[in-house]
């Protein structure tokens, strides 16, 4: 869907975890935090706060 | 049910162009059950929508809103005031839906945003498949259930063409042959003697278009009811 729009599809991602796994949730949130900084500010929220 | 499945999203955004006031409208029948056209699918074309316009710095405003059937006025007639405040209404609805509503609309456009394929079933999650040509001239109870004009490239009525192959059509290895399918099933309902049967003509003035259906019944009662007032 995204991609149709023109943003990048990796800029949204579904990660499916149990309430135990502490350690993929925090290499999931890396893993997208590193990856909203080598996007960019998403370009829809022009004027926003950027990453 | 009919069966559709929506436009390419360069082909709507295209047909968009100059609006400024947009409403999607979809419809809640069977556009809605094949995954095409119903308020679920609404809401994503609308957030793309809106995405793109976004990106694009436009300001088109983009309304949504989902009705029963777009091909039955009574329904039509809930959202007739605000499609009438928009420029333009994105019509998620069959061809007779997109249609019925543009005639009701009259003074505004309607754009389709599905192309509206066959009239089929549900084989699994996510797949339909072609059943029925509406020919106006059943003859399924001829042929096990099994519709020849719709099961077979050739519509032939009278047995399989010399390209059936291993219960196969020759248009492709993965299609089943439509007589392969007739004669299967005559088998095991006991009636392989129909396969003997010599089908007349098929009668295509039954194929008439614009088709017509009068409930006469229904009609005369109205008529009466309305002079008793």
């Amino acid at each position: 869907l995204l991609e149709e729009v023109g943003l990048e599809p990796d800029r949204v991602e579904m990660f499916n975890l149990g309430a135990s796994d502490a350690p993929l949730f925090a290499s999931a949130c890396n893993e997208m935090t590193e990856r909203a900084r080598r996007l960019g500010p998403n370009p829809l929220r022009k004027g926003g706060k950027t990453a | 049910m009919i069966v559709g499945e929506r436009k390419p999203f360069d082909e709507i955004c295209d047909r968009l162009q100059g609006f400024k006031k947009v409403l999607i409208l979809g419809c809640g029948t069977c556009v809605s059950v094949c995954m095409a056209g119903g308020e679920k699918e609404v809401e994503l074309l609308a957030s793309q929508l809106r995405m793109a316009t976004s990106l694009k710095n436009g300001n088109t405003e983009i309304l949504e809103a989902t009705i029963q059937r777009q091909c039955d006025s009574e329904y039509i007639e809930s959202v007739l005031e605000t499609a009438r405040s928009c420029d333009a209404v994105l019509s998620m609805a069959c061809g007779a839906g997109v249609q019925l509503l543009a005639d009701t609309l009259e003074t505004i456009p309607v754009i389709p945003a599905l192309n509206t394929r066959f009239i089929g079933v549900a084989l699994g999650e996510g797949t339909w498949s072609e059943r029925c040509r509406a020919c106006g001239n059943c003859l399924l109870a001829d042929y096990g259930g099994i519709c020849p004009m719709t099961m077979c490239p050739k519509s032939l009525v009278n047995g399989p063409c010399g390209g059936s192959s291993n219960g196969k059509c020759e248009t492709s290895p993965d299609r089943d042959c439509g007589w392969a399918l007739i004669y299967e099933r005559l088998r095991k309902q006991g009636r392989l003697d129909k396969m003997r049967d010599v089908a007349p003509l098929k009668d295509y003035s039954t194929q008439l278009h614009p088709a017509r259906q009068v409930n006469e019944a229904y009609v005369k009662a109205e008529m009466e009811e309305s002079h008793t007032k």
